[in-house]
């Protein structure tokens, strides 16, 4: 969880990932911000993620964006 | 038939209501599917057969991919991981085909109807440049109304049920009434099955509320339309015909015209639309939220026909920018280059296939496909420029969350959303670029105080157009600031809120643009 919120915060340093739970609703991310994050998860964790799988309720916290990853490594 | 017309006001929309109120529970939504196709018959006769078939075969394909995915649940039971990926992703070739079949059975009726033309025209001047004696004729073909806009919804269904986002529905009555029904058939908006599956089929019942709510939207549309849209219309068409003799100004302000005229139509033909759905307590997505507050391009096409933009990030631009052959790009420039210049690389590819596509999507023409890489220029610069812009800012102690540089970025976003429907409007390219240079080379305040009340209008009507667009600026506002101007209303006594829906409905009376002298807009959407 701690490195992607390292992640997060260097895509975006003025949000607050520990507090804010709409990123996506909230306009915090745009498509090219969830982009460059994507390749970022991609790297880092060893996980692919499918279009399907981009969906404003997987991005929306880092929460949220953990528990995507984790299940994409489950399912790995 | 369009929604503004008076016999979809004061007689079928009426009719419907009716019936589907007398009508029981269960009969509701097929009642709704039979009303939807009468409508559909009503506008394009026979063409109903392709609104049919679009249903048939994505309801086919469905049930198909669904077999397939029970047949491939059960034999992966005793099978080892590795033996179940291999098998899993031989399934899920198998699906493909039928997705894309079934896609492009569909998209062969709206190249038929739309782009047939245009191409043949296009093959006819490469024939002509290389001597080859062949010509294809232009024939006039009458399109099913609102083919690209259920189009898209049947592709968003197929795609959803091939991805196991949505479950396939079992009932062909009911794929055919999500895509035929009649509020949302001729201009969208463009709702995804998941959004709409569970109030369209509950024959839910009406309520005074809904009714209530429903028609107080559907007035608001109408004021729009006739108020403003239809009164704008007849200076929007002198000016853009006889672009040789006006002077720049005069064309500016024809521009500026055009662009509110079409947002008050769409944007009305919306709140009609929306507010005849509500009235059967069925909440369709919203297509606007206020565009003319957005501070960059990227942010306006977010605000504006919000569900195509939707459909184009889905299906477009994710997969497109996620796909292996541009994955693979940007892993080798993220090595030279960094993540940052890859996903501007990957956006960049993902951007062009979009823009490209919705120029196509608007319309079978130059000046739509230019529009579209108009906006695909304008979004890659912000991208590019942007975070130069913010340091800049941070370097200059310039407050970017201050009233004056958010005003300022209004104002550039809505010149270069004028400049951009200028080229959607113009009949061509060499019109567009004639009014640009006029625009910028005669522009002529005197030219234009002798001109202004010889296209149409008078200073009445100017009078009435700025009170009108002053109403909607004003509600705009409100709902910009999170107030809840409808539940407002709701709150006021009965009297209050009557009166307020009289002097609407007077308002509309009384100041729509219609009779002689005025020419009500033709339904600009549906006939994309």
């Amino acid at each position: 969880m701690e490195k992607l919120i390292d992640i997060l915060e260097e895509l975006q340093p003025e949000v607050d990932f520990q507090e804010v739970d709409n990123l996506v609703d909230g306009r915090y991310l745009d498509s090219l911000t969830i982009l460059s994050l994507i390749s970022e998860i991609e790297d880092e964790f060893d996980v692919q993620v499918p279009t399907v799988e981009i969906i404003p309720d997987n991005f929306n916290s880092a929460q949220k964006i953990w528990e995507l990853i984790e299940r994409l490594q489950e399912e790995n | 038939m369009s929604y503004f017309k008076p016999f979809y006001l004061f007689f079928f929309f009426p009719l419907v209501i009716l019936g589907y109120y007398l009508l029981p529970k269960r009969v509701k939504p097929l009642y709704l599917l039979f009303c939807s196709y009468v409508f559909f018959f009503l506008i394009s006769k026979k063409l109903i057969l392709f609104v049919f078939l679009s249903s048939l075969s994505i309801y086919l394909a469905g049930i198909w991919m669904k077999k397939m995915n029970e047949r491939r649940d059960c034999q992966l039971q005793n099978m080892e991981k590795e033996e179940k990926k291999i098998f899993k992703e031989k399934y899920k070739q198998k699906k493909k085909l039928i997705l894309i079949g079934t896609i492009l059975f569909n998209l062969s009726f709206l190249f038929f109807f739309k782009y047939l033309n245009f191409f043949m025209t296009i093959v006819n001047k490469v024939f002509q440049f290389i001597s080859i004696d062949i010509s294809f004729p232009w024939v006039k073909r009458l399109a099913p109304i609102g083919i690209s806009f259920y189009t898209l919804q049947a592709i968003s269904y197929l795609i959803d049920v091939y991805r196991e986002k949505i479950k396939p529905e079992d009932n062909l009555f009911k794929v055919m009434l999500y895509l035929s029904f009649f509020p949302t058939i001729m201009e969208g908006p463009i709702a995804r099955y998941t959004e709409v599956k569970d109030d369209i089929y509950q024959g839910k019942k009406i309520t005074y509320h809904n009714l209530c709510f429903g028609y107080q939207r559907i007035l608001y549309g109408l004021f729009k339309k006739l108020i403003i849209a239809d009164r704008l219309n007849i200076f929007v068409k002198l000016a853009f015909q006889r672009v040789d003799i006006y002077s720049g100004a005069t064309l500016a302000l024809g521009v500026i015209f055009y662009t509110i005229m079409l947002y008050m139509e769409f944007s009305g033909t919306m709140d009609v639309v929306i507010g005849s759905a509500e009235v059967f307590d069925i909440k369709l997505p919203e297509n606007f939220r206020q565009p003319f507050f957005s501070k960059n391009i990227s942010e306006f096409w977010s605000r504006w026909h919000i569900t195509l933009g939707l459909w184009f990030k889905d299906y477009i631009f994710y997969p497109v920018s996620l796909s292996k052959p541009v994955k693979k790009l940007s892993t080798s420039v993220r090595k030279k280059m960094g993540n940052k210049v890859s996903s501007l690389l990957m956006g960049a590819i993902a951007l062009f296939a979009v823009w490209s596509l919705n120029g196509l999507w608007h319309g079978a023409g130059w000046t739509f496909i230019f529009f579209g890489y108009y906006h695909f220029i304008l979004i890659l610069l912000g991208n590019i420029f942007t975070p130069y812009i913010i340091k800049l800012c941070e370097v200059w102690h310039i407050n970017r969350k201050s009233f004056f540089y958010q005003f300022f970025q209004i104002i550039k976003t809505t010149i270069l959303v004028f400049i951009g429907e200028l080229f959607f409007k113009a009949p061509t390219l060499t019109v567009a670029f004639t009014m640009i240079r006029k625009i910028f080379t005669q522009f002529s305040v005197s030219k234009l105080s002798k001109e202004i009340l010889k296209l149409g209008l008078d200073s009445k009507d100017f009078i009435i157009i700025l009170l009108a667009l002053l109403v909607v600026f004003v509600i705009s506002l409100f709902k910009e600031r999170g107030f809840h101007i409808r539940q407002k209303i709701e709150q006021q006594p009965i009297v209050l809120r009557w009166t307020l829906y009289y002097a609407l409905i007077l308002g509309i009376v009384i100041f729509g643009a219609y009779g002689p002298g005025y020419i009500p807009v033709a339904p600009i959407y549906a006939d994309f």
